[in-house]
């Protein structure tokens, strides 16, 4: 821990004395700050409002079920609440956790702090049954309100197959349509103002702009949108419980699946936060192909947005030619990696295997080809009216704005905000390539689209710099945890065959501890807090989602348009929905 | 059906026969059954449902795009409803809170209709063994053809649809609900597994991973 983090516990320490029960090293060397919980709403209220160089940003805010857990940090604690929080102004994340020793947990919920906090206290309480008073909705937001238990508690099923076969009988899917109707007054929305009825319109879950299974209530009054209440959870695929399950090795592929046009991208945080678990260091060469492979995905990402984002406005070509470039980029992705859209390519010490011969044509070919490509694209898309018409001036938020509600990325960019944590905090070497990070300076849908464009520039020369600058050396760690373990170390005597026979079949043995690593991915900032019981297998994984907050701000930005604008704003979100639910 | 195509540079040449009754007859009358022109038409023109619930559905868009092209297969003609469309890819993982939905949107779509399962969550659940999934959705519906893959390969999904345009073609369904026989009669599908393993079994050299 750096001077400056003591300096902000001990600041807290004086404040609250008692209050604050201790403080717990980590391997992320975050402050990390146990708080009662009875004080919490202080505390969290003096990091973001009163200190010097405050803690603006409600980054995540999640839970552990500790009860099964062997390496206690608090004893007592049956289920802890994480809050985790960034300055800007330290470039600083913060961690506050809060212990909860009865059967019936409970804690203040700070909604009237962050009103981002809203979703994640119902994440929480869906997954955990953590209670949190005085929150203005609480209800299941992931799982269906028919369920029963809470998916992340210990004590339930991970397995389908555990809980009987699926059946879906008329009674019950008329109980589950039901249960699916919406009821302004469940959500305190009134059905009608002084002089006009309000309309209810439901889009989704099945609905072409919706990119994917997603559920929005609109309340109109006539034209315009009074407000949107997201229903989320239909896309809930329980990435999080799958963590507790698989070995550290055998859940990267699920990794893929979590934002699933950023292929590798979504590998890159997991294996970095497993590698600091363990203490891995990576080769430089592995360090630049993880970097190289996650600009070609960044820009894959990015050319899928581009075509629907422009579908969704009414242009049906540019979809047609970006994913014909998208095929350009996969015919590179599959020689490398042999898959398209989930390589599951990464692994803990660096990457499957080394560059086949013949890469540098291929990718020497793709830069020549795309910048040409662009400027079409330039052409066709961001400098015809009608696209300018429907985009300029429609969603428009502020960086304070922005900030409040925990939205990184592109988003945030687009407000004028020069902040991109390849910059900020580098990983895997980043400080070490030339690039800007392209900004605009109204927050409107036009201007996400024109940072992303900008973006796919500075990825190509990024990747440019990987083709030119190509360290040799072995594209894998020779540490001991590094997996699947290099296979020249094995006959070397009995020990050696005994450890490369148990870290094959049951994988490395992480030591106890946790850590959290982010990055900047497609949407924003992908990041995953690993807890390690000192097995074969995460204790608790928790993946923090850049679209989750995304989706939560859309009714902010949404209010007052039309439902045409609506959409636009949709796509120019930028979100996914398996990023959404996870 | 015979029909071809002159190449619009085609030196033009004598016209053969004797354009006789029987040769203008033989030209220009096509004879079959009514059942199979029916189902020779909607062979050649599934509509599919603009439906996707994950990953797979972004591999089933780019079928859509020009480099693979499913308007090969006359099926590029995606309805936003269900109720104008022939076939529902279920291109995706089944989720427990999307599944009365997905039955929903199913029983509106008007008969004949078609499912493809596409991908291993449809097909089974796949990698998804986890308390919000449902293991395929064929637990709560009829499923025609299975495309395995996580996601399929558009190529892969492509084939699919030419294994259902094949089944489509042979089914035999009933044009009158009064006179003859009722019911549907469906021809058999034998996994691809099967019929191919003769052929995949003679590849003896796997071309190695280090070479582009």
């Amino acid at each position: 821990m750096t001077t400056t983090d003591n300096d902000i516990i001990s600041e807290l320490k004086n404040k609250f004395g008692e209050a604050i029960l201790m403080v717990q090293p980590t391997r992320d060397e975050f402050p990390t700050v146990w708080v009662d919980a009875a004080h919490i709403a202080e505390v969290l209220k003096y990091l973001k409002n009163e200190i010097s160089k405050p803690y603006k940003m409600l980054y995540d805010l999640t839970a552990i079920d500790e009860q099964a857990k062997v390496h206690k940090v608090h004893p007592g604690s049956k289920f802890t609440i994480v809050y985790l929080l960034l300055s800007f102004d330290r470039n600083n994340f913060i961690r506050i956790k809060v212990p909860l020793s009865s059967d019936k947990p409970s804690v203040t919920s700070i909604t009237k702090i962050w009103p981002a906090a809203n979703w994640y206290e119902r994440e929480v309480y869906d997954m955990f049954g953590v209670n949190f008073e005085g929150h203005p909705h609480l209800r299941r937001i992931l799982m269906p309100g028919t369920w029963k238990g809470h998916p992340l508690q210990k004590c339930h099923p991970a397995r389908a197959t555990e809980m009987g076969p699926f059946q879906l009988p008329e009674d019950k899917q008329d109980e589950e349509q039901d249960m699916l109707k919406f009821k302004p007054e469940e959500w305190g929305l009134s059905k009608s103002n002084d002089d006009e009825e309000f309309m209810f319109l439901n889009l989704g879950p099945q609905h072409p702009g919706t990119h994917g299974v997603l559920r929005l209530v609109l309340q109109l009054d006539g034209e315009s949108i009074v407000n949107v209440v997201p229903d989320i959870g239909f896309h809930h695929r329980g990435a999080e419980k799958m963590g507790e399950r698989q070995s550290w090795h055998t859940y990267i592929p699920y990794t893929d699946r979590v934002e699933y046009l950023g292929g590798v991208m979504n590998n890159f945080p997991y294996v970095m936060c497993v590698e600091k678990l363990a203490g891995i260091q990576i080769p430089d060469r592995a360090k630049v192909i993880r970097i190289m492979m996650s600009e070609l995905f960044r820009i894959s990402s990015h050319l899928v947005w581009y075509g629907t984002f422009a579908q969704d406005l009414g242009m049906m070509t540019p979809v047609f030619l970006t994913f014909y470039d998208r095929e350009k980029l996969f015919g590179i992705v599959e020689a490398i990696t042999g898959d398209r859209m989930h390589p599951n390519w990464f692994r803990i010490g660096g990457v499957a295997q080394d560059l086949p011969n013949g890469w540098e044509k291929m990718v020497k070919d793709f830069l020549d080809y795309f910048p040409k490509r662009l400027k079409e694209y330039d052409k066709m898309v961001m400098r015809n009216n009608i696209f300018k018409a429907r985009t300029v001036g429609i969603g428009v938020y502020t960086t304070e704005e922005a900030i409040e509600w925990g939205v990184t990325g592109a988003g945030l960019r687009a407000t004028g905000f020069e902040w991109d944590f390849r910059k900020k905090q580098p990983y895997s070497g980043y400080e070490q390539f030339e690039f800007d990070i392209p900004t605009a300076q109204n927050g409107d849908c036009y201007d996400r689209a024109l940072v992303r464009v900008e973006e796919m520039r500075q990825s190509l020369r990024i990747i440019q710099q990987c083709l030119d600058n190509m360290p040799e050396g072995p594209y894998k760690s020779d540490h001991p945890a590094t997996t699947p373990p290099i296979k020249k170390y094995t006959m070397i005597h009995i020990e050696t065959l005994i450890n490369h026979f148990l870290n094959v079949t049951w994988g490395p043995v992480i030591p106890a501890g946790e850590a959290f690593v982010g990055v900047e991915a497609t949407k924003g900032h992908n990041g995953y807090y690993l807890t390690s019981d000192g097995s074969t297998g995460s204790y608790r994984t928790r993946i923090r989602t850049p679209s989750f907050p995304h989706m939560q701000f859309v009714p902010e930005i949404s209010r007052g348009y039309t439902i045409p604008d609506l959409l636009a704003i949709l796509g120019s979100v930028d979100y996914v929905l398996s990023d959404v639910d996870r | 059906m015979k029909w071809w195509t002159t190449k619009a540079n085609d030196p033009t040449t004598v016209i053969k026969g004797n354009s006789s009754f029987e040769e203008t007859v033989q030209q220009s009358v096509v004879l079959t059954t009514m059942e199979s022109m029916v189902a020779w038409g909607r062979k050649n023109s599934i509509w599919p449902f603009n439906f996707g619930l994950s990953c797979c559905y972004v591999e089933m868009a780019t079928s859509i795009t020009s480099k693979y092209d499913v308007a090969r297969f006359g099926a590029e003609v995606i309805r936003g409803t269900p109720r104008e469309a022939d076939m529902m890819i279920v291109a995706g993982t089944v989720f427990i809170k999307m599944a009365p939905i997905i039955k929903r949107l199913y029983e509106q779509m008007m008969a004949p209709r078609w499912i493809i399962a596409m991908g291993a969550c449809a097909s089974s659940g796949g990698m998804y063994d986890i308390y919000s999934v449902v293991q395929g959705v064929d637990k709560f519906m009829p499923v025609d053809v299975y495309v395995p893959g996580c996601p399929p390969r558009p190529d892969a999904f492509l084939e699919g649809i030419v294994l259902l345009r094949d089944k489509v073609g042979k089914e035999k369904r009933p044009l009158n609900w009064v006179i003859g026989p009722q019911g549907i009669v469906r021809p058999d599908m034998p996994a691809q597994r099967d019929l191919k393993r003769a052929e995949r079994m003679k590849m003896t050299e796997i071309r190695p991973p280090d070479e582009v």
